[in-house]
């Protein structure tokens, strides 16, 4: 499948004659834009909710029987167990950014970035409900008279939305890659991995985990670094992906044409 | 190349018999073993080149050494803890098996591979044989841990049914991921199973009491690492593998019963899961068995009176009591605590004793369940009152808790650090004088402006030579202030390299080592040896006293006091921020050591 230039006119479809210079039309760089609202219903029917939803209900069930456990054993969940529950959303989530005939949503005039990006957009609501429940159940495990404060949950969240966009970033990634086909399963152990060694290398620790680190600090820290992943994802996923300019004027030129 | 992709043609696989109610040619007999033995060579050789194996291999290995690089190489705790690393490698061989088994569901392709001469179920039985391909990884990190643990130094020997545990585990982990991907082709629940695999064995609480074994691999409780040689039962190695292969064989009929759709097969899958399943419930039964009154009996007159048991051996008028099999410690013992005595003018009458402690818990349910609740009380007791336990410790015996010598890097030389110290602070007489309760808080004593810390302190320098960083990094800083109550005032103290790892116990858990203790033990380094020696030896009685204090010690080098970094809110000129309140409100005193 060869990628087109924005330039040319999809509306002229009849085959150009051999020799005959390409003519390029001009076209407002964002006419696209007028297309979306016709996308929005085709792209949240073809996101993957099955997915996205297993996965978040998955961590919300494991919570909750750990709840179970925790009220009838008299201990109380922490902010840790929060954090293993949320394990399972971030998986789903890496399967959720991937655009299944790329080399065909690249020929359209939309760019093949929109139907991705829409579908994180979607996402983003599921996971902060999983969040908002996941935090519920965990406070529900506390008495209402316990001694002193609970730790503060902003950090916690910025946590886990570092955790989001890593992931994220890995499956845009993976998805430029010869696994494009299996992005989620690569990015999921890929940002697990990289959630660990952040964790446990005193470098990245001591910027990321409180403490040592105060609450504010690690606050700011995983936005920085979700901040970061974004941008990595906004450019893996404008990426042209396969590039064959070099082989294409070999194949149209005389001498590698036969007839 | 991960195991989900496409194989080469196969050799010998002409037309099967279809058993999975497919649409494609029925061949009557057809060479079925030697498809399927076909199709698991080209799984297990996709396997062995897996990326995510490989990466699993390698995060396996990391986790291994994580959880064994810090503390003492116990072949009884060391052997559970490779499992560890082997549960890592079967997240990634679950999620790896998963995908090669959902292959053929995934993306639509199930009409084409329905047109291939393999049936589905050959197929799955080939995924379950091509596991074998995980074995190589498994070896590999089973191989390398112990080559690592030899190395170190491993006390004891390593258990080949834990071991073999581990790899039944990797097994048990991609039969799972066989069944997942036969059933659910999706990758997410391949990752889900092994997010599940992880939680189950991680979590803590999850499980408690003697169910801990059954599940995985246990990974968060017990007291494997504190205990002075293997205890039958704890863990139960022999069940758990079996569990372990039960599992497998579980997994693997699921697998096959997916695919399977002849009721002949189907009636011998029923039966295999049915005894797959009791072999499961049995190994767990078995795992749930208390450990023998005799085995616990003699485990805790070990802890309460170690002595009984240990072997002692005496060198420079120092006994070392060693528990059997840690005979091997005795020169990296000797080693700091020789040091220091070769610098000392006279020792004290008291001959000291270095001595193996056990730190262990109890109550705990994982070690004592099933016992009557008199007789967990009474082990209760005894351990409570064994050496080590209580602060009321001789004043010329040094505790070594069992598990907590590392066996190499920083950490030893930080725990050669505190064997001197504590060699130190004996020879120059601090008595153990800290009160307060084990199980609450304690208060050691603090020789408070007295020279006898110093002198204690720069043996301890001379003798290890600990870099001066690290021994800076112990004074307090601008934002991390630390220090103790004596007699209503704030005393900073200084935190020894080591400090709080429990490397070794001090008589009466050590004292507390002051700011001004330590800065003038560094100031006496920078003088030249023979010089502070000869200071020393002229009036070393003077020098023990308690009331000879820093400043005239510091008057005979012919040095001056270094000063005392004082906390933000007692420095001169200090004014409290708006909003900032200064409470007065004393705290737990410590006492000043007086002997």
């Amino acid at each position: 499948m060869i990628p087109q230039s924005p330039n040319i006119s999809h509306a002229e479809g009849a085959p150009r004659a051999p020799g005959q210079p390409v003519r390029r039309t001009w076209r407002p760089r964002l006419s696209w834009l007028r297309a979306l609202p016709f996308l929005a219903r085709p792209i949240t029917r073809t996101m993957p909710w099955a997915t996205l939803i297993t996965g978040c209900l998955a961590g919300t069930v494991f919570l909750a029987v750990l709840a179970h456990a925790a009220q009838t054993s008299g201990w109380l969940l922490d902010q840790g167990t929060v954090r293993l529950a949320f394990l399972p959303p971030v998986a789903a989530l890496a399967f959720v950014p991937r655009v299944p005939f790329r080399p065909v949503t690249q020929a359209v005039p939309v760019p093949a970035w929109v139907a991705p990006a829409g579908h994180l957009l979607l996402a983003v609501p599921v996971l902060a409900a999983t969040c908002w429940a996941q935090l519920r159940i965990m406070m529900r495990t506390i008495p209402p008279h316990t001694l002193g404060h609970p730790p503060a949950v902003y950090p916690l969240i910025a946590q886990l939305t570092g955790w989001c966009a890593v992931t994220t970033a890995a499956a845009a990634c993976a998805g430029r890659s010869r696994y494009a086909d299996l992005g989620g399963a690569i990015a999921a152990p890929v940002s697990f991995a990289a959630i660990a060694l952040a964790w446990h290398v005193p470098v990245s620790a001591r910027l990321l985990v409180g403490p040592p680190a105060t609450a504010h600090g690690v606050t700011i820290a995983w936005y920085a670094v979700a901040s970061a992943a974004l941008a990595l994802t906004c450019v893996a996923m404008r990426d042209q992906w396969h590039r064959y300019s070099r082989n294409l004027h070999r194949l149209s030129s005389p001498d590698h044409n036969p007839s | 190349m991960t195991a989900t992709g496409g194989g080469p043609a196969l050799p010998g696989t002409d037309a099967p018999a279809r058993d999975d109610g497919g649409s494609g040619v029925t061949a009557a007999h057809a060479p079925r073993l030697r498809t399927v033995l076909d199709l698991a060579k080209v799984e297990a050789s996709l396997l062995v080149r897996s990326l995510l194996v490989l990466a699993g291999l390698l995060a396996g290995g990391a986790v291994v050494w994580v959880f064994i690089h810090r503390a003492e190489p116990l072949w009884w705790e060391v052997g559970w803890k490779i499992g560890f690393g082997q549960l890592v490698l079967g997240m990634a061989v679950l999620v790896a098996a998963q995908l090669a088994a959902g292959r053929a569901r995934r993306d639509g392709l199930a009409d084409l591979y329905a047109s291939f001469p393999a049936t589905a179920a050959a197929r799955t039985l080939a995924h379950l044989a091509g596991l074998a391909g995980a074995v190589p990884a498994s070896l590999l990190l089973v191989g390398a841990a112990t080559a690592v643990v030899q190395v170190r130094g491993a006390i004891g020997i390593p258990g080949v049914v834990v071991l073999a545990g581990g790899l039944l585990l990797v097994i048990a982990a991609g039969a799972a991921g066989v069944a997942i991907g036969s059933r659910f082709p999706h990758p997410l629940a391949g990752v889900l199973g092994a997010l599940a695999l992880l939680l189950s064995s991680g979590t803590y609480r999850l499980a408690s009491g003697a169910a801990i074994w059954l599940v995985p691999w246990e990974t968060s409780q017990g007291q494997l690492g504190e205990l002075p040689g293997p205890l039958a039962g704890y863990p139960p190695a022999g069940a758990h593998a079996a569990e372990l292969a039960g599992l497998a064989a579980l997994a693997g009929t699921a697998a096959l019963a997916v695919t399977v759709r002849r009721a002949r097969a189907r009636g011998g899958l029923a039966a295999a899961g049915i005894i797959a399943a009791a072999v499961i419930c049995s190994a767990g039964a078995l795992q749930l068995r208390p450990i023998p009154t005799a085995d616990l009996n003699h485990l805790v007159s070990e802890v309460a009176d170690p002595a009984s048991v240990q072997r002692c051996t005496t060198a420079s008028q120092v006994r070392y009591c060693l528990f059997p099999g840690f005979g091997g410690q005795l020169l990296s013992l000797e080693a700091p605590v020789h040091a220091v005595l070769a610098q000392l003018p006279a020792r004290p009458d008291q001959p000291l004793t270095v001595r193996q402690v056990v730190g262990l818990s109890l109550p705990d349910p994982a070690l004592t369940h099933g016992h009557p609740n008199r007789e967990v009380s009474q082990w209760d007791a005894q351990v409570q009152h064994a050496p080590g336990n209580t602060i009321a410790a001789p004043a010329a015996t040094i505790y070594l808790p069992v598990g907590a010598w590392p066996a190499a890097g920083g950490q030893l030389a930080d725990a050669n650090f505190d064997l001197a110290l504590a060699t130190a602070q004996w020879a120059v007489r601090i008595p153990p004088q800290t009160t307060g309760s084990p199980t609450s808080e304690l208060f050691p004593c603090v020789p408070l402006d007295q020279a006898r810390e110093a002198v204690a302190i720069w043996l301890a320098i001379l003798a290890t030579h600990p870099p001066a960083s690290e021994l800076q990094d112990g004074l307090p800083t601008g934002t991390h202030f630390f220090g103790a109550e004596v007699r209503n005032t704030f005393v900073p103290t200084w935190h020894y390299p080591g400090f709080g790892a429990g490397y070794v116990t001090p008589p009466g858990g050590g004292p507390g080592n002051t700011a001004a203790g330590f800065l003038l033990a560094n100031a006496m380094t920078s003088l030249p040896e023979q010089q502070v020696s000869h200071v020393l030896t002229d009036a070393w009685g003077r020098w023990l006293n308690w009331r000879t204090t820093d400043a005239q010690l510091a008057a005979a080098l012919g040095i001056r006091m270094p000063s005392v970094p004082l906390p933000p809110s007692l420095r001169p000129g200090f004014k409290p921020q708006p909003g900032m309140r200064i409470v007065n409100q004393p705290g737990p005193q410590n006492p000043v050591c007086t002997a």
